[in-house]
């Protein structure tokens, strides 16, 4: 297969919209919903008005400096060691969500489809397909991203128009859900939802142009945000909010709970294989940033070769919680609001920085 | 050498995917569930409906006779423990992935156990939330034995079909899993389960044809069980039954059930000893406004139904179709007539239930600004008990189906 070796900015738009969109089908939702109740369907826009800024901010930079990625940004702004110390948090960071994030899926597909197999296993299984469809490099990725992309949203939205007829919209009243400074606080802290677009600006050279980076991204990021506000509208009108609470996976619950008329029902492995592409999807995807970050970080040019070690680790570290409870409501929580902070301010501290520097330039 | 070791390497992979696999017809599939209650705490007997995938189809072959399914009872304390119990006497694994209904016992509905059962089914993956909930009059065993369909055999043909057609008319809720939990969860209205029973307990004959529950619908041939009515749940414990025209009642002033055509007839105003038969269309969503006054923590509920209705037989044979004061009278006297049972249900519901099966907390929550000012009014101890309400039934259109009169009696018969 000949592959182009630069990506456009649809492919942006798909990887984007992987990469934040499926988190609508994992535990975020009941995540969202032990605090804010029944207003947890619009804490995403929320948290995504908070973080917009930074992303606008890096981006500029990013645009403005002809950085490669934003390690390289780090350095020219801050200098080799702080710079590469700095991407080294955010580095530790992401390894840990990232291997929470496998566990958490790994986790739905074997309570949901595989109760009997061992969690090793499937974990094992899962690392072994990210691996190898992350060696084969970021080009190939966004290409089958867009391949894939028509699939997995006309799926989504089929489960979305078979489950409206349940939605009693009243539902989303009391409209500030537990109250207005909790809705305000967990919009907040729940900006690292974002994360993984963060990550996604390693691939900032991978396109043929900046301004197709920048453009496919936003796009993106707006469909995504958009399909999540509306499937966790849809999850607050068809469970309530007390019931919700105590759901872990409402995507998959609504996949069991739909029917298509009398004759197909349990239809749930048709949404299942779109939603394991999908998955998957992500997750090469996540191994592959972090490698690369992992990679720019020690100035290591043939990255890729870390990829074996790489998804290793990841699958050691995330088999390490007991079970989903834990892995969601303890460390999950604990880690998304820790990684708020930093992603939101450390494209204004560049800013400055950036600025500071261009004033001596000028001087 | 290199490639054999590597394609063996490959197939391992491959056949850990079979890990769970478990083939077709090493499996029995379940597709009622009933419950009943056992002289000890926390014991329950359960019973499953196992269906015979063989029977009646077209390669058992003729002079194969099989019977459509088995039922067996076993003692346990949970759904999934209970089918292991059942594996000493059972060949096959027990699914319950295509479960249709649960059976449980009035018995059991009645006691404050309901709800811990029902907790451990929804925590079962193979349960869905679709599976509808009946309570049965007797214990749930003797209805799963009683209960031999002739025409629809096959049981889980049996279910779907029963359920769906006597949701139709109107005269039994919808009751599946996911409602149940919305509501109790939601502490705030009453759920209504389907009530069923098939011990045959005949009512005298007194008119309309819905004022019956289960047991009571007189009849002769024909299957035992009846659905009929609806068992009413408060806060996962079963406090009373109504009957089919109460529920009918509840799925019309409910927006969330989706039942827009029955069937039902009325008092012909001009011929007391007769019945209209009448086939009701809600032509819209009842119009609830809600009005709330948040100081006195008082709501003033106003319903407006529009419905449609086609008349299907006018067995006093009076001229209503043509005669402007009769079609009056009669408009008005079905108006008048659903809005008494109306009214006799919503008293009911106010002074001994003290919540509504309408489902009607849903309007109350948009004059709350959050969740915990919405629990501190208490919709169903404070605001609907103390409610003002009152239901307008607006007959938009009166259809008197292909026949422009009816037989001139009195022509005949000179």
């Amino acid at each position: 297969m000949k592959v182009d070796r630069r990506l456009t900015s649809f492919e942006m738009f798909t990887l984007t919209s992987i990469l934040i969109g499926i988190k609508l089908t994992d535990t975020t939702p009941s995540l969202f919903s032990q605090k804010a109740q029944n207003a947890f369907w619009y804490i995403p826009l929320l948290a995504f008005i908070c973080i917009l800024p930074a992303f606008l901010v890096l981006l500029y930079l990013l645009y403005k400096h002809n950085a490669k990625h934003f390690v390289h940004l780090f350095e020219l702004l801050l200098g080799q060691g702080l710079g590469k110390s700095l991407a080294f948090i955010i580095f530790i960071l992401s390894f840990v969500m990232i291997a929470l994030d496998s566990r958490n899926y790994v986790e739905q597909i074997k309570i949901i489809y595989f109760q009997r197999s061992s969690i090793l296993i499937i974990f094992a299984l899962f690392g072994g397909v990210c691996i190898f469809g992350a060696i084969r490099g970021i080009e190939v990725v966004g290409y089958t991203t867009r391949i894939f992309w028509p699939f997995i949203r006309i799926s989504f939205f089929i489960l979305a128009a078979l489950i409206f007829e349940s939605v009693v919209w009243q539902r989303i009243f009391p409209i500030f859900g537990a109250g207005v400074p909790v809705i305000l606080e967990e919009g907040v802290s729940k900006g690292s939802l974002f994360l993984d677009f963060f990550l996604l600006t390693m691939a900032f050279s991978a396109f043929r142009k900046p301004s197709q980076f920048i453009k496919g991204g936003l796009i993106g990021l707006i469909f995504s945000i958009a399909e999540i506000t509306f499937f966790f509208f849809l999850y607050t009108t068809v469970f309530d909010y007390n019931s919700i609470e105590k759901i872990s996976f409402p995507f998959h619950e609504v996949t069991q709970y739909v029917n298509l008329g009398d004759f197909f029902t349990n239809i749930e492995t048709f949404f299942m294989v779109f939603w394991l592409l999908a998955t998957f999807l992500r997750f090469i995807l996540l191994l592959y940033l972090i490698t690369w970050l992992f990679g720019a970080i020690f100035n290591i040019d043939e990255f890729e070769l870390l990829l074996l070690p790489m998804g290793f680790f990841l699958m050691v570290i995330g088999l390490l919680p007991d079970n989903a409870v834990v892995t969601e409501l303890i460390y999950r929580n604990k880690l998304l609001n820790i990684i708020t902070p930093v992603i939101a301010l450390v494209p204004f501290l560049l800013l400055l920085i950036h600025f500071f520097k261009r004033k001596k330039d000028l001087t | 050498m290199k490639t054999i070791s590597l394609s063996g390497l490959l197939i391992l992979f491959i056949l850990i995917g079979c890990e769970d696999m478990v083939e077709v017809d090493r499996q029995s599939y379940v597709i009622a569930v009933g419950i009943d209650v056992t002289d000890q705490d926390g014991i329950y007997a359960f019973t499953y409906q196992i269906a015979n995938p063989e029977a009646g189809s077209t390669l058992a072959g003729i002079g194969a006779e099989q019977t459509p399914d088995e039922t067996i009872t076993v003692v346990g304390t949970d759904i999934m423990t209970a089918t292991n119990t059942a594996n000493s006497f059972v060949t096959k694994q027990i699914i319950l992935d295509q479960t249709r209904v649960l059976i449980v016992s009035e018995a059991l509905a009645r006691s404050d156990q309901f709800l811990r059962v029902m907790q451990s089914a929804a925590r079962t993956t193979e349960i869905r939330r679709s599976i509808q909930i009946i309570v049965s009059k007797e214990d749930a065993s003797d209805f799963i034995n009683n209960n031999l369909p002739v025409l629809e055999q096959r049981p889980h043909k049996y279910y779907q079909y029963m359920l769906s057609r006597a949701k139709e008319t109107g005269i039994i809720p919808d009751a599946d899993l996911h409602r149940f939990f919305q509501i109790t969860e939601g502490d705030a209205d009453l759920f209504l389960g389907i009530y069923a029973t098939t011990t045959y307990d005949p009512k005298e004959l007194d008119g309309s044809e819905d004022e019956f529950i289960a047991g009571q619908v007189p009849k002769e041939g024909g299957n035992a069980t009846q659905f009929m009515g609806s068992a009413v749940f408060k806060e996962g414990i079963m406090i009373d039954r109504l009957t089919g025209e109460e529920t009918r009642i509840c799925n019309i002033l409910d927006k969330t059930m989706n039942i827009n055509e029955l069937l039902a007839n009325y008092p012909d105003p001009l011929a007391p000893e007769y019945q209209v038969a009448t086939d009701v269309f809600l032509t819209d969503n009842p119009k609830v406004n809600l009005s709330y006054d948040s100081e006195t923590n008082h709501a003033t509920i106003d319903v407006t139904v529009p419905f449609e209705v086609k008349v299907l037989a006018i067995p006093s044979l009076i001229h209503y179709s043509q005669n402007e004061n009769f079609k009056r009278t009669l408009r008005d006297a079905i108006e008048q007539y659903i809005t008494d049972a109306t009214d006799e249900l919503i008293k009911k519901s106010q002074e001994a239930y003290r919540s509504d099966p309408f489902y009607w907390s849903i309007y109350i929550r948009r004059h709350f600004k959050d969740i915990p000012a919405y629990e501190e009014g208490d919709w169903h101890k404070n605001i609907y008990p103390n409610a003002d309400i009152t239901v307008n039934y607006q007959l938009k259109r009166l259809h008197f189906g292909k026949m422009l009169d009816d037989t001139k009696l009195d022509e005949v018969r000179d």
